[in-house]
């Protein structure tokens, strides 16, 4: 078979379409979900991608800012005052709020980390943090659809959709690209924000559910075996070989009857992936599924280890839905470090057990949120004060693979509002983490709508500062 | 003519008299650059001894010019101080030197420019080619056929055999009504002999009403036809579906293309030239909601940004679903690739900015339809006011308030007299302890505290609650029923009580049953609301005096509305004209309706047959869904990045042709299916085709197809004889896996993101009247790649998944439905084995089992029998 008409049973009549990147056209042979070579050099084959969904408060996790303690209950002070260009929900607030918790430094790096996350602490080596992240709306949703397709407006590839696009996965039995959804609610977008969007649609990614049913569809129905699906599964097969047979171009045919066959192993792999039957006690304690707060979100970063352990590409895991997001504009004090109990053991576990397994050199885990927050007290009068987005002031941090343990760039102001040297776009972000999983941003594009798209749109900037 | 226009779209695009380098700039490097940056001595590797290396520029900051652009040009950057170190160090250069590199780097042409220059084909007006000669004459049925096999004989290449008639038969009810021919439609035409009858078959299929529920749905693709706003929440944005319905019944009624154009523009804004006074037609608001079925930011704050995403969306939409061109690449800057400026991208956009979003009562219009809402709308209204749930709910409320009071009354024994006492006394009305202007005060001091949550008003409502508590306790004091303040305690106060999760008062199961006949309730609303007229549309901003005129457009830095630029009119795009002067907007004789008419300015442009574009676009996606492939594959860009055009005559020739028939879809459809190049079969056994021509762009074969997803899932209803062919109203919700719909709640608390239907058949309606929930795609849908109705979708993609395999072995629609054909087989062929099987063909794939199945199956279950059928890809593609 010529490389031409094979490169056209990989994508159907898709790739019947011309004007496509060179990329596409040099891809290796196989599914579109085959493993493909990586256009750099990297260690991460795998990426975990941790999403707080609701605006995490940097200076109450991460960032140490002294003057919010000096000047806490006083106004801002005007002369840093760049409130203006936040669309803040309440008139005028800029009553200063100091961190809920204290932080202290850890580690050799020094990293300064709350109390409220012991556990993360006790890593803080392990992680490399920019701050002072700009995003490109205020607003939950689009800001959230910046975060994970690169693209504030619907409608663009899931971050997962262009990893696996460009490296395919390695484990056919199951999904490149899953979703371990908050089992309390969907996130913003649903659906939308782990699409392929213009991407071919094998691209976009499987949301596993709790229960013995990850997968949608995946269970066989009660009055039907295994045997007697395998028996009806032969005879179609039959039917569609000798169907097949009696045409010619007839690779897309013979890719579905592959499917097929693919499908029927997932039957038996995807529920052995959820599992958590062999993991040993230690396991589970370590991931916090010994307590009612990290219970849940500690079964899914177990389950985000078991998948890359089995050569899942991307695994995307959200945190927080509805009224338990990290969306905290009221009474900081108690729904901050409840946040923090629910992820701090579970993330602090799968670090370590990443590690001790050998695991995390080939994984990178991103931990993100879709903006930061502000210094003041969005409301004005209340004796539990909240604080407003900030869409100049996430933070983000990234752990495994070459990424260099310890590192720190980027600053936010006095008053953890923005950057207080160059802004960082999030593309800058993206361009990162595509370099760190091998992938060149430029290199990695798709015509669509009359231009080559891309995770970093008009492209970032590799922040070279956190790769080793 | 075509050497003057294109003079003058370079004059346009070069900006500036050209500025001699040796001359002007040189002379300024020389003096005041070249210490540091020439000869031996290049620092930063930057050199200005000739003007190459100045545009090269050094290693710091790469390219120093460029071209056409001064304000993104390192140099000028350097030499203003915006980029540090100021150059030259330690000095400046005088501004009339500024000045004239400033004029030399926007004389320069920007990249691409030359390549723009060069893309004349799609804006200049199609000129009707002669059908060309070919030796095969007798194998043409119509003129395409020549334009096809021209192409052909001179690439030494023959068309395939002409398909057979059960395979074309297929072939032709895919294409135009999304759905397989019963096993009487294949019989009855197979066994009609008559030369006509493809013909006629064609004229039946483009008649019958499903026709439009296919082919609107190709165009609500283009649409982006979504029901929500796909971000926070995900709500419903309104009644959507009035427009799919009009879609739907305008692809029916084969309403001309150039109107189907200008009722989605430009509804309701057109002016009488006789009438003074004159209100356009209500109805015309219902196709506007092309320009509402985005997504749309509703939760965001900033009104501006808000304003201006809605404007960029549509004018993106409009340029590449109308006009087949990436005008949104133009929003930030030049177009990279297109003779499109940035400033073209908004004077397209201030064709919009009369734009005010928002929605109308649009009455039902088809008089059958309203009476089908009237009866709903009463129904629930009924079961709102009266139906069992509501008594129910009346009867727990009215019981819990009893209970509510009582409690309150218990508790409060021995308790101090609070704020919240004083409260409850102040709403007691006649009875209470406080004169009618004290609790009017405190009602208005209360209210302003709340509503505005500023500090001042707080402390006003605390110090008078202050002023006034003493007073109460001493009046509570002396043998007073106290107690009774409990008695104002309201219904609102009984519902928050039942609410609440950790009442003491009410059991949990009591708290359930409220929440259960709430959310009943909630359901009846909601649906209420779909059938109720209010439309989702667009008007214009009223203008003065009656209200605020027309914001004017300026040109976005960077795309940035928060940088606005200079001011620009409406105009259409230049790279079509050769003008960049503003167009006319239309007005009335008296002036009365100054901001109607500029949609209408722009879709008269759009619609008409001098567009070089419109006619082209459309011809093009009507020939891709047949196809397979467009003549232009990349359909909604015919831009320098799209495919250029395998057939160029041909094309120009069906764009003649579809203006000549009033842009009649339907009659191309005809001209297209009746080609001798569409009835070819998918096999040609000349086999060097497939060598030198293996992605079939000569169309020397018919292009196999696999099944959209709205087709699979239609079509297994169809056979299983269950698709309920109720047309239009409000959108379905078949039903999802349980807990999916649970998932997907915006959190606990959060509404339903998916309903319960009116009626259990409504789930299987056909594909295009489920609702289109932006974050929450029917699983199987989004497996067999249905768009994401986020951005304009000119094309589908086609994979192959293990996931589709799963849903169609093991979703409940094949299961049901795989059952039901069973049934429906058994029902007509009884329990004869034979004919069971014969049957169960006929039905799915519409032909008999070969000897061969007949053995195979013989011993298999009949349910089995149709799993297997519909799991087939003689089911899913068609040839």
């Amino acid at each position: 078979m010529s490389q031409l008409s094979r490169r056209q049973m990989l994508f159907g009549s898709y790739l019947g379409l011309g004007g496509l990147a060179l990329s596409d056209m040099l891809r290796a042979a196989g599914t579109p979900l085959s493993a493909r070579p990586n256009h750099l050099p990297a260690k991460a084959k795998h990426c975990i991608f941790l999403f707080m969904e609701g605006g995490v408060s940097q200076m109450d996790l991460f960032e140490h800012k002294p003057e919010l303690i000096r000047l806490a209950g006083q106004r801002m002070p005007q002369a840093s005052n760049t409130t203006g260009e936040i669309a803040t929900f309440s008139a005028a607030p800029n009553r200063l709020v100091p961190p809920v918790a204290p932080l202290r430094q850890h580690g050799q790096s020094g990293r300064w980390i709350t109390d409220l996350m012991p556990h993360l602490a006790s890593v803080a080596d392990e992680l490399a943090f920019v701050h002072g992240v700009k995003v490109d709306n205020n607003n939950h949703g689009p800001a959230v659809y910046h975060s994970l397709t690169g693209n504030q407006f619907p409608g663009s590839a899931s971050i997962g959709a262009w990893v696996t696009y460009g490296l395919g996965t390695e484990n056919q039995d199951l999904p490149g690209f899953i979703v371990l959804g908050d089992p309390r609610g969907s996130t913003i977008g649903g659906a939308g924000v782990w699409g392929n969007g213009f991407l071919p649609a094998a691209y976009q990614g499987t949301l596993f559910r709790n229960g013995d049913t990850p997968i949608v569809d995946l269970n066989r129905t009660k009055q039907m075996t295994a045997d007697a699906q395998r028996h009806e599964l032969d005879l179609l097969q039959w039917m569609n070989r000798s169907h097949s047979a009696a045409r010619s171009d007839n690779s897309e045919l013979e890719a579905r009857i592959a499917s097929y066959e693919l499908a029927f192993r997932m039957q038996s792999k995807a529920p052995e992936l959820v599992d958590l039957g062999g993991e040993t006690e230690a396991t589970r304690k370590l991931y916090g599924l010994d307590d009612k707060d990290s219970e849940a979100f500690g079964r899914q970063c177990l389950l985000a280890r078991r998948m890359v352990e089995r050569g899942v590409r991307h695994v995307m895991v959200l945190h927080g839905a509805g009224g338990d997001r990290w969306d905290d504009h009221g009474d900081v004090k108690t729904r901050i470090p409840k946040h923090c109990r629910e992820v701090d053991k579970p993330i602090a576990g799968l670090l370590k057990d990443l590690k001790s397994r050998g695991l995390l050199d080939e994984t990178l885990v991103v931990w993100a949120s879709e903006m930061g927050r502000t210094p003041f007290d969005n409301n004005l009068i209340s004796d539990k004060p909240g604080r407003d987005h900030n869409q100049y002031g996430l933070v983000v941090w990234m752990a495994g693979g070459d990424v260099k343990r310890g590192a720190t760039f980027g600053e936010t102001d006095d008053f953890s509002v923005r950057s207080s040297g160059d802004p960082i776009p999030l593309r800058d972000v993206h361009a990162t983490l595509l370099q760190l999983l091998g992938l060149d941003q430029e290199r990695l594009n798709f015509l669509h709508a009359g231009r080559y798209k891309k995770l970093t749109d008009i492209g970032g900037r590799v922040i070279r500062e956190i790769i080793a | 003519m075509r050497t003057a226009l294109f003079t003058s779209l370079l004059a346009i695009a070069l900006n500036a008299a050209p500025v001699d380098f040796t001359k002007e700039i040189a002379p300024i490097l020389a003096r005041s650059c070249a210490a540091c940056h020439a000869g031996k001595l290049q620092n930063s590797d930057f050199s200005v001894e000739n003007a190459a290396a100045v545009m090269r520029g050094g290693k710091r900051h790469g390219k120093a010019v460029i071209g056409g652009h001064p304000e993104q040009s390192p140099l000028m950057k350097m030499v203003r101080g915006d980029l540090s170190p100021k150059m030259p160090m330690g000095g400046a250069l005088a501004k009339t030197d500024i000045d004239k590199l400033e004029a030399w780097i926007r004389s320069l042409p920007s990249e691409g420019a030359a390549k723009k220059m060069e893309w004349r084909w799609p804006f200049e007006k199609p000129v009707k080619p002669a059908v060309p000669e070919v030796k095969n004459a007798s194998w043409a049925r119509n003129p395409i056929d020549a334009f096809v096999l021209s192409r052909l004989e001179s690439s030494q290449l023959r068309p395939a055999p002409e398909a057979d008639r059960r395979t074309l038969a297929r072939r032709v009810y895919f294409d135009l009504i999304g759905l397989p021919p019963s096993p009487e439609e294949m019989r009855s035409f197979l066994a009609d002999n008559a030369v006509d009858a493809y013909a006629r078959l064609i004229d039946r299929l483009l008649a019958d009403p499903r026709y439009g529920e296919r082919w609107g749905r190709h165009w609500l693709d283009l649409a982006r036809y979504g029901e929500t706003s796909g971000l926070e929440g995900d709500g419903a944005i309104g009644n959507a579906w009035r427009y799919r319905d009009w879609v739907i019944e305008a692809m029916n009624q084969d309403m001309p293309y150039d109107r189907f154009v200008m009722a989605q523009l430009a509804g309701a804004d057109e002016h009488s030239k006789t009438r003074n006074n004159y209100q356009p037609d209500i109805q015309g608001h219902i196709p506007l909601g092309f320009l509402r079925v985005a997504p749309w930011d509703r939760s965001n704050l900033v009104a501006g940004e808000v304003r201006q995403n809605y404007l960029s969306e549509v004018t993106t939409t409009v340029g590449s679903v109308f006009l087949g061109l990436s005008v949104g690449c133009a929003r930030c800057h030049d177009h990279k690739y297109d003779p499109i400026p940035q400033r073209d991208y908004y004077r397209l956009q201030a064709f919009f900015q009369a734009i005010q979003v928002e929605n109308a009562d649009v009455p039902y219009k088809d008089p059958d339809f309203k009476k089908r809402a009237d009866a709903a709308i009463r129904d629930l209204q009924a079961k709102l006011r009266d139906g069992a749930e509501r008594v129910e709910l009346n009867k727990i409320e009215a019981d819990a308030l009893k209970r509510l009071i009582a409690a309150r009354k218990e508790g409060s024994k021995g308790k101090e007299i609070t704020k919240d006492d004083l409260r409850l006394e102040m709403k007691r009305g006649e009875k209470s302890f406080f004169t009618s202007a004290e609790r009017r005060r405190h009602a208005d001091l209360l209210e302003d505290a709340n509503r505005t949550q500023d500090p001042e008003e707080k402390s006003a409502i605390d110090a008078y609650e202050a002023a006034h508590l003493p007073r109460l306790k001493a009046h509570y004091a002396p043998g007073i029923d106290a107690a009774a303040r409990f008695d104002s305690l309201g219904v609102e106060e009984a519902r928050a009580e039942l609410g609440r999760g950790s009442s003491k008062i009410f059991s949990a199961a009591e708290r359930d049953r409220f929440a259960q006949l709430n959310e009943h309730m909630d359901v009846l609303r909601r649906r209420l609301g779909r059938w109720q007229t209010n439309a989702l549309t667009v008007k214009n901003v009223p203008g003065p005096p009656a209200g605020p005129d027309i914001a004017p457009t300026r040109i976005l830095i960077r795309g940035d509305y928060r940088q606005p630029g200079e001011a620009v009119e409406p105009g259409f795009l230049t790279c079509f004209t050769g003008k960049a002067e503003p167009v006319e907007i239309e007005q009335d004789r008296y002036r009365q309706y100054p901001t109607r008419g500029y949609r209408i300015t722009l879709a008269r442009w759009i619609a008409s047959a001098d567009n070089p574009l419109t006619a082209r676009v459309m011809v093009n996606r009507i020939w891709q869904q047949h196809f397979g492939r467009g003549i232009v594959a990349t359909a909604s860009d015919f831009g320098v990045n799209g495919e250029r055009p395998t057939h160029p005559e041909l094309l120009d020739w069906l764009a003649h042709r579809f203006v000549e028939e009033k842009w009649s879809i339907k009659a191309m459809h005809r001209l297209l299916l009746t080609s001798a190049t569409y009835r070819q079969s998918a096999e040609n056994p000349a086999a060097q085709a497939a060598q030198s021509d293996p992605e079939n762009k000569l169309l020397w074969k018919a292009a196999r197809r696999r099944l959209e997803a709205e087709e699979i899932r239609d079509s297994v209803l169809a056979v299983s004889g269950r698709l309920n062919p109720e047309r239009f109203g409000p959108s379905v919700f078949p039903p999802l896996p349980a807990d999916l719909a649970d998932f997907a709640r915006y959190g606990r608390g959060g509404g339903a993101m998916w309903e319960p239907n009116e009626k259990e058949e409504d789930a299987r309606r056909r594909s295009v009247y489920i609702f289109h929930r932006r974050s929450l795609p029917l699983p199987m849908m989004a497996a067999f790649d249905a768009p994401v109705f986020s951005e304009s979708c000119e094309r589908r993609s086609v994979t192959t998944t293990p996931l589709q395999a799963l849903s169609m072995m093991n979703g409940y629609l094949i299961q049901d439905e795989a059952a039901q054909l069973a049934k429906r087989v058994e029902a007509a062929a009884g329990a004869n084995r034979e004919a069971q099987i014969e049957a169960a063909f006929a039905h799915a794939l519409q032909r008999k089992p070969t000897q061969a199945e007949r053995e195979k199956l013989t011993g298999v279950a009949l349910d089995a029998i149709c799993r297997i059928l519909f799991n087939t890809n003689e089911f899913l593609y068609v040839d």
